[in-house]
């Protein structure tokens, strides 16, 4: 198990290094991050001034090195540029450093630190309510079989899959919050139990999709596991019915839903862009949009290493937790 | 072969129960349509009917995006900008008419030595939030800081005519020479040269003093970035909290030097799309609404019970095509006069009625010298237009079509409206879409983009803010230059000279209206219009009206409370 970890890690950083060195080679191709976050209005001395500050004005190679903290600082706005004793220090990611915010003027780490609680906090009740809603449905579903009830999940699911966030978010601000007024309309709320009560309707609708997916699979997953022999041995010894599902099927059936949810972690980190642009939900999707909009390159490239890290651990923990839940499977082999 | 019976035919029964669901689903249907709430027609609420102003209560207000800071030696952006005039004053303001007035200053400046020489004295008794008293050290020092390399601000530029700020700026020398304390509320300011925009600057947020003490002990403590978070102004609302990207709240300062009745307190909510906006305005939880979506633009105009409690007013900006005087077909004059004199301006005012003013001139229609009849103005013409085209030897048109950048979806909408335009006359038009980032960096370099989609939003209300940064050759540079359209006028660069330092008001009027005939006859930008901003408010939200100069300005709004919750009937019934 060990082994594997190391294994993956190894492989994990590489990854997030490919995407790192290509995103941050990107930026530059898309525009001089200078020119638009001081916009259409900037004077050429402003711009000059800018990237002075900012090291912008260094051959790019030489900024992407020091970025990384294998060369020695390029940016004058950082105290590692010219130390108490006059020599020049590193500030990259290797030393921790994500860099000052162009547009928010505060370190990169501030600006996240703000950020992506408020994201955790949607999208842990975005799993909650998936997990919920769409176990329920599907157990419900997989056990009536062939009836109306299994069928109108089936449909309901099938709806849910095919409806994108930016039609259900607008629908459901416009029904449940202007219209009838059950829920805030968008915003962040200012304590932490109104936060969990304004993000009651971005989670449910960021959850849509999930609930109706893990439905599905859930459904096949214990309909297959009811024809099972363990089971049948376990209903003929006598086990009530509810233990037989409870006990032997639903952990069964279990496995390829626990593998999604890890694939899933990084997606709703990802997926929660859309509706937190939609409910005006201040979160790290939002200061995606933003960051991207206005070049503020540092933000970008932590926002890309940060949903990189979360792409490898999801995957690293949706490994472990089959194995946890299966026991044929070693991940050493 | 044995017959299949079916198993699946519909029996009378079954039928009838089909029947019966249906009928039952539509009534349902029909019930919730009819019964589910309706949105509101007119305001929630009323004010209780005060004539004169009160204190107390909450103004909440929202906008779209963040507030990136609350220095305002880095405060470059609207939001920023918006929340600095909250929190702080300057030496100088402007008051509704756009004219210059003093504010920290008890007077507007003595002007000597021909316009290179401004003296102010503070108002007697100023505070600081943290409740010392302002000195003209303080409007030095932080003027030091604003200019200051260490600091790099976005503010420089404005003010690099100060003697020695230069050198300064650039590390050479450790003080300002031109930035003279005479006495404890006296200070002086010396230019290289006469420069009458300098007072404009002035009056931008960049130049609002700081608190020397809070900002060193800030900065040493958490670094530069700190005061923006951690805001100590001279202005009527102190800082109270920042929930960063969601709300910033501010709440009354009783010590400021002008006291008025105002709000307990201000909440600027960040982050709410227009869409979002609108809705919460309607439903009574905001207290004024800027820009509303388009949709409720239109419904609030078309409103009985909104009409008291709307504003409309032309934006400080125009919007143009951009033309690329040194690349052809726009190196020659005659085309450009084409392009101006070919655009239908009115499609634009009937596709978004009431939202923009079709523009002839590069001044805005608030910004003196814009003259209405501007004999050289750009109208849509098309018998002049086809003639211009005739002189530029082009009577049959262009063979090849011209390459037009634009921005975003807008921008390729307001295009497609001139395409059928310019066909008329010759022209055939591609739109290159590129992204604003992309648009900003090739757009700046010469000889790159042929025509694209340009505007300009005054810094402060004075025509050399839109001409000499836009027009002067001097603005050229081989990157980022501020002149996109490239045009180059001997003539203009000298009126334009003559003009800034010029202190006699009606002169320097002249001087302008001549150089705004000049631009509007020699055609670099072909005019497309000047936007116009909506401003709506609640009934008990007092003492408000557009500023021409500031764009969210609250600070003279009092709240006509306690508010009184009315019934929607009474707006349909007027209605019916």
């Amino acid at each position: 198990m060990t082994r594997f970890i190391l294994q993956r890690a190894l492989w994990g950083i590489l990854v997030v290094m490919s995407v790192v060195t290509l995103v941050f080679f990107l930026i530059f191709v898309a525009g001089d991050p200078a020119v638009t976050i001081l916009g259409p209005q900037a004077r050429a001395e402003q711009i000059a001034d800018f990237k002075a500050k900012k090291g912008l004005d260094r051959p790019v190679s030489e900024q992407f090195l020091s970025y990384l903290g294998v060369v020695p600082c390029v940016r004058k706005d950082s105290p590692q540029f010219e130390q108490d004793d006059g020599t020049r220090g590193f500030c990259g990611i290797l030393q921790g450093d994500l860099g000052e915010s162009y547009s928010h003027h505060e370190s990169v780490a501030n600006v996240i630190g703000h950020r992506l609680p408020r994201t955790l906090l949607l999208a842990a009740m975005a799993v909650l309510f998936e997990l919920i809603i769409g176990l329920t449905a599907g157990i419900v579903a997989a056990l009536r079989r062939n009836r109306w009830t299994d069928t109108s999940i089936m449909f309901a699911t099938f709806v849910g899959i095919s409806l994108p966030t930016y039609v259900t978010g607008p629908i459901a601000l416009l029904v449940f919050s202007f219209l009838l007024g059950w829920f805030p309309f968008g915003g962040y709320g200012i304590d932490p139990l109104d936060h969990v009560y304004h993000a009651l309707l971005p989670s449910l609708i960021l959850a849509v999709a999930g609930a109706a997916t893990y439905a599905r699979v859930m459904r096949g997953e214990l309909i297959e596991t009811l024809r099972h022999d363990h089971v049948r041995t376990a209903k003929a010894k006598g086990m009530p019915a509810s233990q037989v599902v409870i006990r032997h099927a639903i952990r069964n059936a279990l496995l390829p839903v626990a593998t999604l949810i890890g694939l899933s972690l990084p997606f709703l980190v990802g997926g929660a862009i859309i509706t937190e642009k939609i409910f005006a939900w201040p979160g790290l999707g939002l200061l995606t949009i933003e960051s991207i909009e206005s070049l503020d390159a540092p933000v970008i490239m932590a926002v890309v290493l940060m949903f990189g890290v979360a792409v490898q651990i999801g995957n690293l923990l949706a490994d472990i937790a089959v194995a946890a839940l299966d026991p044929r499977i070693r991940l050493d082999d | 072969m044995r017959s299949i019976r079916k198993t699946s035919a519909l029996r009378p029964t079954h039928a009838l129960g089909v029947a019966a669901a249906i009928a039952v689903a539509a009534l349902a249907v029909g019930w919730i349509v009819t019964h589910f709430p309706h949105a509101p027609v007119g305001p929630r609420y009323i004010g209780a009917g005060n004539e004169t102003a009160r204190p107390g209560g909450t103004f909440i207000f929202a906008a779209g995006s963040n507030i990136h800071t609350l220095d305002p030696h880095f405060a470059y952006d609207t939001l920023s900008t918006a929340a600095c005039r909250l929190l702080y004053d300057g030496l100088l303001d402007y008051d509704y008419d756009g004219e210059m007035i003093p504010s920290l200053a008890e007077a507007l400046p003595e002007i000597s030595e021909g316009g290179r020489v401004f003296r102010f004295r503070l108002r007697d008794g100023i505070k600081f939030h943290n409740g010392r008293e302002i000195t003209a050290d303080d409007i030095a020092w932080s003027m030091h800081r604003l200019l200051s390399e260490r600091i790099g601000s976005p503010g420089y530029p404005f003010f690099k005519s100060i003697e020695g700020a230069p050198a300064y700026h650039a590390g050479d020398t450790d003080r300002i020479e031109g930035i003279v304390v005479l006495d404890e509320r006296s200070i002086e300011f010396r230019l290289d040269e006469a420069d009458q925009t300098f007072l404009n600057a002035l009056a931008m947020p960049f130049a609002y003093p700081l608190a020397r003490e809070h900002v060193e002990q800030l900065e040493t403590a958490e670094g530069v970035d700190a005061v923006g978070r951690h805001p100590i102004g001279a202005g009527p609302f102190a800082f109270s909290r920042w929930e960063r990207g969601v709300q910033v709240e501010f709440e009354r300062f009783e010590e400021y030097w002008a006291p008025a009745a105002r709000p307990d307190k201000m909440v600027f909510l960040e982050n709410i799309s227009a869409d979002v906006a609108s809705a919460r305005f309607r439903n009574g939880d905001l207290d004024i609404i800027y820009r509303p979506s388009k949709v409720n633009r239109l419904f609030l105009r078309e409103s009985k019970a909104w009409a008291p409690y709307l504003a409309e007013a032309p934006s400080a900006s125009v919007f143009a095509l951009g033309l690329n005087c040194e690349l052809p077909p726009f190196d020659n004059v005659h085309v450009r006069r084409a392009v101006a004199f070919a655009l239908d301006r009115s499609k634009l005012e009937r596709l978004d009625p009431g939202q923009v003013i079709a523009a002839t001139q590069v001044l805005p229609p608030m910004l003196a010298p814009h003259d209405p009849e501007l004999p050289s103005g750009q109208v849509f013409d098309l018998d002049r237009a086809k003639e211009e085209m005739r002189l530029a030897g082009f009577p049959d048109g262009l063979s090849e079509p011209v390459i037009v950048w634009v921005r975003g979806e807008g921008e390729v909408r307001v295009a497609q409206l001139f395409q059928q335009d310019l066909k008329a006359i010759g022209i055939e038009i591609e739109l290159k879409l590129v992204t604003f980032a992309t648009y900003l960096r090739e757009t700046g370099r010469p000889r790159v983009a042929q025509a694209a989609f340009t505007g300009w939003h005054q810094d402060f209300p004075d025509p050399s803010n839109f001409m000499d940064i836009l027009f002067h050759s001097r603005s050229i540079h081989p990157e980022n230059s501020e002149n996109r359209s490239f045009y180059r006028n001997p003539k203009l660069d000298r009126i334009l000279d003559e003009a800034r330092p010029e202190t006699d008001r009606e002169t320097r009027l002249a001087l302008y209206a001549e150089a705004n005939s000049i631009l509007a006859d020699d055609a670099p930008w072909a005019f497309l219009y000047y936007p116009v901003d909506m401003f709506a408010w609640q009934p008990y939200v007092k003492g408000f009206r557009p500023h021409p100069v500031w764009l969210n300005e609250y600070r003279h709004v009092w709240l006509d409370l306690p508010k009184q919750r009315v019934s929607q009937a009474i707006y349909e019934e007027a209605a019916r």
